[in-house]
């Protein structure tokens, strides 16, 4: 039996979190603000194109990921009050005009013959942002201070990488021509430079600023 | 993307047919035939009862798919102000619903014979959904659409029962549990939405009256031994309908067979 008297740290010897992280209260609210944002909008276009695409595979997929978007915004709205942000409305924003324009023209498409291009937008330019500033989040902020935005994003990052995998295997079962793969990478170079221009979900530094890890490693 | 998706424009692949609710109605075949010659309560030993089980099944599927276009246009026409977010996140969570009954309704379509598209599809359901007061549009599709749907699950239930068939009675319950959350959805944002405002509640009642009449179809629905879907009381009370609103379901759909009759 263990010896009651003896001490003990209060961290297990494999639990390597350290303290602080890169956010402070406000950086990580700005954030998560933005964060909020976008995953409205993308679950509502995903519910507004279901009835727009013939195809029922799609058309039911559109169904799921839309809960699943707007589950991701419930969290995050959730997180701003704790975040001292007692008015969230103020912090639910795009980080930018470009931001805005790059969801503008991410949900212009309705056409029924333009599903490749709607699935493009999702699942080849924005889940691939998302996945990107959610894991840039996670490796940045203190695990201790900022722990439950760390659990939100452990279980968001699980639904993106999953529903991210399962479009892109739907795309690719939909691109069958030559023209289609032409018509894929033409919407996803319009789209990627939208956004590039907004500098990420969150704007510029959504994945940190490049001379941070320079001067880490002068 | 437009806001409000016109019924018309509703997207399917080559499978599907579409047929107008106007000459459905007035298809000469259902003018002609007698009261007594009408199918009746859905049940094993009708002589069309395989046939008349797949082609509702099919109705199922295809209502299916419009319920969860609808929920995913509520989610995308209104914006915040004019539609809380936490209602948005209920139609969200909705559209997930929808799609699981789409991909059991075509499973148990195969299961019982049918294939996609062997009976036409018409858009009426969706119709519903096409309101531009979200109020109105709620109580539409989850007050008397989500409605029609627990009375038609559970007529379905209720045959899978008497045929000895486990899987149909299985899914239908299932799927049965999601509709009475949807229209105790529908019951409870009525009335917080309308809690100061009972000009508008009083609006939203009276069409979801006009949708109730509509999907009675002319005796389709109701309580006799006739009707092939059966209103299931016990379920609505679970979902936040009272009796006066039950029993005023039922007198039209009387009305509307007596009419047809």
């Amino acid at each position: 039996m263990a010896d009651p008297d003896a001490p003990r740290s209060p961290f297990a010897p494999w639990d390597r979190r350290e303290l602080p992280g890169l956010f402070t209260v406000e950086e990580s609210a700005r954030r998560v603000g933005h964060y909020a944002w976008i995953e409205m909008r993308l679950f509502e276009a995903l519910g507004g194109w279901v009835a727009t695409v013939p195809e029922l595979d799609v058309k039911t997929m559109l169904g799921r990921h839309c809960y699943h978007h707007a589950w991701h915004a419930e969290l995050w709205v959730k997180r701003l009050p704790e975040l001292r942000e007692m008015r969230p409305e103020r912090l639910i924003k795009a980080p930018n005009a470009e931001m805005e324009a790059f969801v503008a023209a991410l949900t212009e498409p309705e056409a029924p013959g333009l599903t490749i291009e709607k699935l493009v937008g999702v699942f080849r330019v924005l889940l691939p942002r998302k996945i990107g500033a959610y894991t840039y989040h996670l490796a940045a902020t203190s695990r201790i201070t900022d722990g439950p935005t760390i659990r939100s994003l452990g279980h968001i990052l699980d639904d993106e990488t999953t529903d991210w995998r399962e479009g892109e295997m739907t795309l690719q079962s939909l691109i069958q021509t030559d023209d289609e793969v032409a018509r894929a990478a033409r919407r996803q170079a319009e789209l990627e430079t939208l956004i590039n221009r907004a500098g990420g979900i969150a704007g510029p530094g959504t994945l940190g600023q490049p001379q941070e890890s320079r001067v880490g490693a002068a | 993307m437009r806001k409000i998706f016109p019924a018309e424009d509703l997207a399917r692949d080559g499978r599907f047919r579409r047929a107008r609710m106007e000459d459905r109605f007035e298809d000469p075949r259902a003018q002609l035939a007698p009261s007594g010659r009408r199918g009746g309560k859905l049940s094993p030993d009708r002589p069309d009862a395989a046939h008349a089980a797949r082609q509702m099944m099919h109705g199922i599927f295809v209502g299916e798919i419009q319920a969860l276009e609808g929920a995913g246009r509520t989610v995308w026409d209104f914006d915040d102000d004019e539609a809380p977010f936490a209602l948005k996140l209920d139609m969200a969570r909705q559209c997930w619903d929808e799609a699981r009954h789409t991909e059991i309704s075509v499973k148990l379509g195969e299961h019982m014979g049918t294939e996609i598209g062997e009976f036409a599809e018409t858009t009426f359901l969706y119709q519903a959904s096409c309101n531009p007061d979200p109020v109105l549009r709620l109580t539409g599709v989850n007050r008397a659409l989500e409605g029609l749907a627990i009375d038609v699950f559970n007529t379905m239930r209720e045959f899978g029962i008497a045929c000895g068939d486990p899987v149909l009675t299985f899914c239908e319950d299932w799927m049965l549990a999601d509709e009475v959350t949807h229209v105790k959805m529908g019951s409870d944002w009525l009335r917080r939405l309308t809690e100061h405002d009972p000009e508008r509640r009083e609006r939203a009642l009276e069409f979801q009256r006009v949708v109730d009449k509509l999907f009675s179809f002319r005796g389709f629905r109701g309580e006799a031994d006739e009707n092939p879907i059966q209103l299931a009381r016990t379920f609505r009370r679970m979902a936040g309908f009272d009796d006066a609103e039950i029993d005023e379901i039922a007198a039209v759909s009387k009305e509307d067979d007596v009419l047809a009759g």
